[in-house]
């Protein structure tokens, strides 16, 4: 456990850590400020109301959710992949091995540190969307009859593991990538191109898609998804059930670090 | 078989890239208690061999054995005594040297309690361990690469160029560091292109060449049987100069260096038998204008490797 602890040090260190959140937080407050500002704009009295969701409590507690795991997936798979990629390009996953360090457990580790920065990234994220969905909705006085009822209550600490697996899955993939590509940048690009990839694929052929980890991370949430790239895919094509996405989304996270471990495993380590 | 008394064993390692032959059934032997020069033009093999002792990559054939143990795949516990710098030091940019020791500690062998202040002390860089590693100089970062690979107090030590970017004063510490290392009983393997620094630091030398140990031993010894005499006579002279060498020195032992011009002998013999050749050639009636000792592991590596020097900068 002291390399998953030196991992944790280490990563609330590493500038890309706070980058990352800021990045998050930004775009969460930027879409509540846009949906805010153009929520009295719609001429379609439908269209008003479904921008206003977001700031509608208690919906906006599921909404602002799927909409930080939207986001946020995406840049959990970034994140994985900078922090993978550079144990290559900096040499230390060299370094860790040359002192006799099992690769795949530094592999497991280095998956399992980003995850929990992730996490509490998306966390923060939640959070800080929550307080601006109730200042956006005080801002341009959208009424809530009650802030939370017992129902959302219910549901939503179900939601936020799920969330927190399809984070998990989002930092495998993109760790798994740049293990492959041994690069930050390599990693985060086709990390990057593998998400709106999915996103323009599911318009074709939503029904291979939805098996894809990216929809399959927003069906579980179960509502309508007001995230970027695949989530937007998944909203407009067939979902998987929400209880059977969780599990091709564990598929998919076990394959991902299964595929990273087993790269490094062996892996020629050079350069 | 594992053999005694040595730090190092590797038999016949052989290995590939593409088409490319890294290393051709190379044998290596470091004793404990030694600071053994691993030398070698640039490709030859000496950063493949490192990778190799150290499990970054793994032979297309061959054997090693690292402190008495078989090592190959699997074996990753057997690298738990070894320290090793491979390349470029590597390192965290974001954090501190400190930090980054600490964080190399959370892997492999555990690092006793106050090593990683004790190794800052030993290439000393304490003063500026707090500093973040992306402002270190070259010499600064080399410095925590070795402090690095001292980390667990390592039985055998294996260094890649380590005087890369030092300072004279940090050449001058480290060799000190390794000469006490080696007194202790632990084995040193240094690959370097500085041959006068090898010739002050080791007491064993092993040239590699084109992916083969071409030289082996101790570096008085090999200079002594290795050695080199230039003679410089009148071109008319050279077949009478080099019947004369012959005679004295053994057949097979002289040769004509046409370089610069062709009126230079070359004989192999110990550099101490200059003033005996000058008088063997003196007998045959011929007198040269310059006799040059050529008794440097330089020049014993340019002889073996088959190198010469490059006008331009480096060995070719």
């Amino acid at each position: 456990m002291r390399l998953f602890r030196s991992n944790l040090r280490r990563l609330a260190r590493r500038p890309a850590t706070l980058v990352t959140y800021l990045l998050l937080i930004g775009l969460i407050l930027l879409i509540i400020l846009a949906v805010a500002a153009a929520s009295g704009q719609a001429a379609d009295p439908q269209s008003a109301l479904a921008a206003r969701l977001i700031l509608t409590f208690p919906a906006a507690w599921t909404v602002t959710l799927s909409m930080v795991l939207g986001i946020g997936g995406m840049l959990a798979l970034t994140y994985g992949a900078a922090i993978a990629g550079s144990e290559w390009s900096w040499g230390t996953l060299k370094a860790a091995v040359a002192r006799g360090e099992g690769r795949s457990w530094y592999t497991l580790m280095g998956i399992a540190g980003v995850t929990v920065m992730a996490w509490v990234g998306t966390l923060i994220a939640y959070a800080v969307g929550i307080v601006g969905a109730f200042a956006g909705a005080a801002a341009v006085h959208v009424a809530s009859a009650t802030v939370i009822d017992a129902q959302t209550a219910g549901d939503l600490a179900g939601q936020l593991a799920r969330a927190g697996l399809g984070i998990a899955m989002d930092v495998a993939i993109g760790y798994a990538i740049a293990t492959i590509a041994r690069s930050q940048l390599a990693g985060i690009g086709a990390g990057i191109g593998l998400y709106f990839g999915e996103g323009i694929l599911g318009i074709f052929v939503p029904q291979v898609i939805k098996w894809a980890p990216f929809a399959a991370t927003s069906a579980m949430l179960g509502g309508g998804s007001t995230g970027l790239g695949g989530s937007a895919a998944a909203a407009s094509s067939s979902r998987l059930d929400p209880d059977l996405a969780v599990a091709v989304v564990a598929v998919w996270l076990v394959l991902a670090v299964a595929v990273a471990a087993l790269w490094t495993e062996r892996a020629e380590i050079s350069g | 078989m594992v053999e005694a008394g040595a730090a190092l064993v590797a038999r016949g390692l052989a290995k590939r890239y593409g088409r490319q032959v890294a290393l051709d059934g190379l044998d290596l032997r470091v004793p404990n208690g030694t600071v053994y020069g691993f030398l070698g033009p640039n490709g030859a093999g000496k950063t493949t061999t490192m990778r190799i002792l150290t499990g970054l990559v793994h032979p297309d054939a061959g054997s090693v054995e690292l402190l008495g143990r078989p090592f190959g795949r699997g074996d990753r516990r057997a690298l738990f005594d070894v320290g090793a710098l491979i390349e470029a030091p590597s390192f965290y940019p974001f954090l501190s040297g400190r930090e980054n020791l600490r964080a190399l500690a959370a892997s492999g062998a555990l690092a006793p309690r106050g090593r990683v202040d004790e190794v800052l002390d030993l290439v000393s860089l304490r003063d500026r361990a707090g500093d973040r590693v992306s402002g270190y100089s070259m010499g600064m970062r080399q410095r925590l690469g070795i402090a690095a690979a001292l980390l667990n107090d390592p039985k055998l030590l294996l260094l890649d160029e380590p005087a890369n970017g030092l300072d004279p004063a940090g050449i001058v510490g480290m060799r000190e560091t390794l000469r006490a290392l080696a007194a202790q009983g632990r084995a040193v393997l240094v690959s370097s292109h500085i041959l006068s620094e090898v010739e002050q630091l080791a007491d064993v030398v092993g040239i590699i060449a084109r992916g083969r140990l071409v030289r082996e031993g101790p570096v008085a010894g090999l200079l002594a049987t290795e050695g080199m005499l230039r003679f410089r006579v009148l071109p008319a002279e050279v077949p009478a100069a080099g019947a004369a060498l012959e005679r004295l020195l053994g057949p097979g032992t002289v040769h004509l260096d046409d370089i610069p011009s062709r009126d230079w002998l070359v004989a192999r013999c110990d550099p101490s038998r200059a003033a005996e050749c000058n008088r063997a050639l003196a007998s045959s009636g011929v007198y040269a204008s310059r006799i040059e000792a050529s008794a440097t592991l330089e020049s014993l590596f340019l002889e073996v490797t088959g190198s010469t020097a490059d006008v331009r900068g480096g060995i070719a």
